[in-house]
């Protein structure tokens, strides 16, 4: 059944690229073929997982970039289709009928309520996990049972645990890992850090024994340096920790070397600081990453400008309260008068859960600088009202057609535009069209 | 208006903070003073000086810490609700005021038992997660109330529902009624924020908290505000899920 799998995944996956598509499909035949298809895979070298809530796509593209820098032919899911039809699309598409993986190394981005069934079939060498904040609470129910999924699979664990060690709730796991070697990574202080946080929703208790997590610092939500305020729990030594953080300059210093950083904002740093740990799991010269993060893509919607006969816009994805507060410290920074459209949708993929706009604070846009707030999406009214009890003397308008709302905006010459993840590439596109680009 | 917000940093899930906004806001736009206290695990206070007490949602293993505390203030809580104090609960808060709730890890957890309702948890870790409507009646206010439930906790032996489901789980699973209500204390699942969406019940709120101090006054005597985004943002959940608006 095996060989079978791997040769109607393989086909179809080839059929559907002939026709210019990809996707989960060949995976999900391969499956109901042979269920456990994928734990009679051989692979010849390095299996590194990525996984966490934000930046899972840019650090396993970085840590697949920087495999190839290292000489390796890497096998990846790029694409971000991180799910397990997904993975067993990607490698049984890339392997012989005998199940060899056709590359010396695997770089698999993988969604963390996946782990349980990626980490127990495949040869993993490295685990790399970014960060755990509430993110599409309504799919997984709470982020504690994400956390407890992944750590169901790691008692027996013997590969590389890739941690960042400045947030509590990834440092947990490596309590559930006692086989595991762990590399801990994270950030020095900096300009942008705080000693006191109210974002911090996800770093009030110690994981281990319940008592009050006191913060030395924090660098962004509830990452930062802590330490458990009764027992032994706290940031441990990093091994991969850069400083000289220039955020204006975009550069930071690690092991005597200065890196540029692969995009804005402290949260692109620990993805950097993430792939630096990752080199010295898998023994690469982190030096390699230099140029990796020089020319990482900035992925659509992230800060993305668009600009045209003295007019701009910004477009901004936003997807839970953390990532969203770090847009919004990125929009109150700049003083300039400017008009605002946030485009709210509930479909599956957004979170059909919408409460998180009340923990994300909407508040730094509501300056005099701002002027106007167009608010629109399948949620247009809820993001008004959101806007409205937040207490923004501005003004506040309803669009229900995200056409005519991006239209209204583009009206100003200087727009901000935030949209939630199935927003994301039809606001683009109207962008794009409206600008005349 | 003297609000005391129990356990604000453990209970704050899926943006319950939006709730004290409204009232906050709502107040002082009618230019009633609003005075929003906390009140955090071991802080002295004497609950019964406020004029509503509000519990939000927690998550499970946090909740947990907070229960002995919770414990301890059960004599001062019971002589808030005597002394007609308002309570608003919602989700883990509601919970709490039965007589236990079981975690979603199997463990039972002893609870205020003011009321004989009581939480099992969902069966294989099932929750009911979505958007709710329900059709609510409280004394003499009737209206249809919006919000998202999120819950493993199956609430049964609830004497007195709050309202009836129109769309959504309630309780627990085709329970086919919705949260607790017995004129003193206001107990819902509904999420959302439950208020921004559903003016008219942060209206009975607030009338029931100014009625402690002022028992004769009446929710008419609330000046009345522009609901315009309210309603349009209630219409369109209306029209999504077929349910007759409010009229």
């Amino acid at each position: 059944m095996q060989k079978l799998a791997i040769l109607v995944t393989r086909l179809s996956s080839w059929v559907l690229s002939k026709m210019g598509r990809g996707g989960s499909m060949p995976g999900r035949l391969g499956i109901k073929i042979a269920p456990d298809c994928l734990n009679h895979l051989k692979f010849g070298g390095p299996v590194i997982l990525v996984t966490g809530t934000n930046g899972k796509t840019s650090t396993a593209n970085m840590v697949s970039d920087l495999m190839e820098e290292a000489g390796y032919k890497v096998v990846t899911n790029r694409k971000g289709d991180n799910l397990r039809v997904g993975i067993t699309s990607t490698l049984l598409s890339h392997c012989s009928l005998s199940g060899r993986v056709k590359a010396d190394a695997a770089v698999l981005e993988v969604d963390e309520l996946n782990m349980k069934y990626i980490v127990p079939a495949l040869p993993v060498t490295a685990i790399v996990v970014n960060n755990f904040f509430r993110d599409q609470l309504d799919r997984a129910g709470e982020m504690e049972r994400i956390i407890d999924t992944i750590e169901s699979v790691l008692p027996d664990y013997q590969g590389d645990l890739i941690l960042n060690g400045n947030d509590p709730n990834v440092v947990r796991l490596a309590m559930a890992a006692p086989n595991a070697r762990k590399i801990y990574f994270g950030a020095a202080k900096n300009a942008s850090t705080v000693e006191h946080s109210a974002e911090a929703a996800e770093g009030k208790f110690c994981p281990k024994c319940g008592s009050r997590l006191e913060y030395d610092f924090y660098q962004y939500s509830h990452i930062g340096q802590f330490h458990c305020s009764s027992c032994d729990f706290a940031t441990p030594k990093l091994d991969v920790c850069p400083d000289e953080i220039d955020l204006d300059a975009h550069t930071f210093r690690y092991d005597g070397h200065v890196y540029p950083m692969a995009s804005d904002g402290l949260y692109s740093l620990y993805n950097c600081a993430a792939v630096l740990a990752a080199a010295r799991s898998a023994g690469v010269d982190p030096k390699l990453a230099e140029k990796v993060f020089a020319r990482a893509e900035r992925p659509a919607g992230r800060n993305e400008r668009f600009e045209k006969a003295g007019r701009d816009c910004i477009l901004n994805l936003v997807k839970n309260p953390t990532g969203a507060n770090e847009v919004m410290k990125v929009i109150e920074k700049d003083p300039a008068k400017k008009t605002i459209v946030i485009v709210l949708n509930d479909n599956a993929q957004d979170g059909r859960d919408i409460s998180w706009i009340y923990d994300t604070v909407f508040e730094k846009l509501m300056d005099d600088s701002t002027e106007e707030i167009i608010c629109t999406g399948t949620r247009a009214w809820d993001m008004a009202l959101r806007i409205y009890y937040g207490g923004f003397t501005g003004k506040i308008r309803p669009e229900e057609s995200m056409e005519a709302a991006v239209h209204e905006a583009l009206q100003a010459p200087h727009v901000y535009a935030v949209a939630t993840y199935t927003a994301l590439l039809p606001t683009r596109n109207t962008i794009v069209k409206e600008m005349g680009l | 208006m003297r609000v005391c917000w129990m356990y604000h940093d453990i209970m704050d899930l899926y943006g319950d903070k939006g709730n004290m906004l409204v009232l906050s806001k709502r107040c002082k736009d009618r230019g009633i003073p609003f005075e929003l206290d906390t009140c955090g695990i071991g802080e002295e206070k004497d609950l019964s000086s406020y004029d509503l007490l509000f519990f939000g949602g927690g998550a499970d293993k946090e909740q947990l810490s907070l229960i002995p505390d919770l414990l301890s203030r059960k004599e001062n809580i019971a002589k808030a609700i005597d002394e007609k104090t308002f309570v608003l609960l919602i989700c883990g808060g509601y919970q709490m005021f039965g007589k236990y709730y079981v975690a979603a890890d199997g463990s039972k957890i002893e609870c205020l038992g003011f009321y004989d309702y009581r939480t099992e948890t969902g069966a294989e870790g099932s929750r009911c997660i979505g958007n709710i409507v329900i059709d609510a009646q409280l004394d003499d206010l009737h209206t249809k109330m919006v919000g998202f439930e999120n819950h493993g906790g199956q609430t049964v032996g609830v004497d007195h529902p709050l309202g009836k489901v129109l769309y959504g789980c309630g309780n627990s699973f085709d329970a086919g009624w919705e949260g607790f209500y017995d004129g003193k204390v206001l107990g819902t699942y509904l999420h959302g924020p439950l208020l921004p969406k559903n003016p008219k019940i942060a209206d009975f709120v607030i009338t029931k908290a100014l009625q402690k101090k002022d028992p004769g006054f009446q929710m008419s005597d609330l000046q009345p505000l522009d609901d315009t985004l309210e309603n349009s943002a209630r219409e369109a959940l209306f029209k999504r899920f077929e349910i007759e608006g409010d009229k």
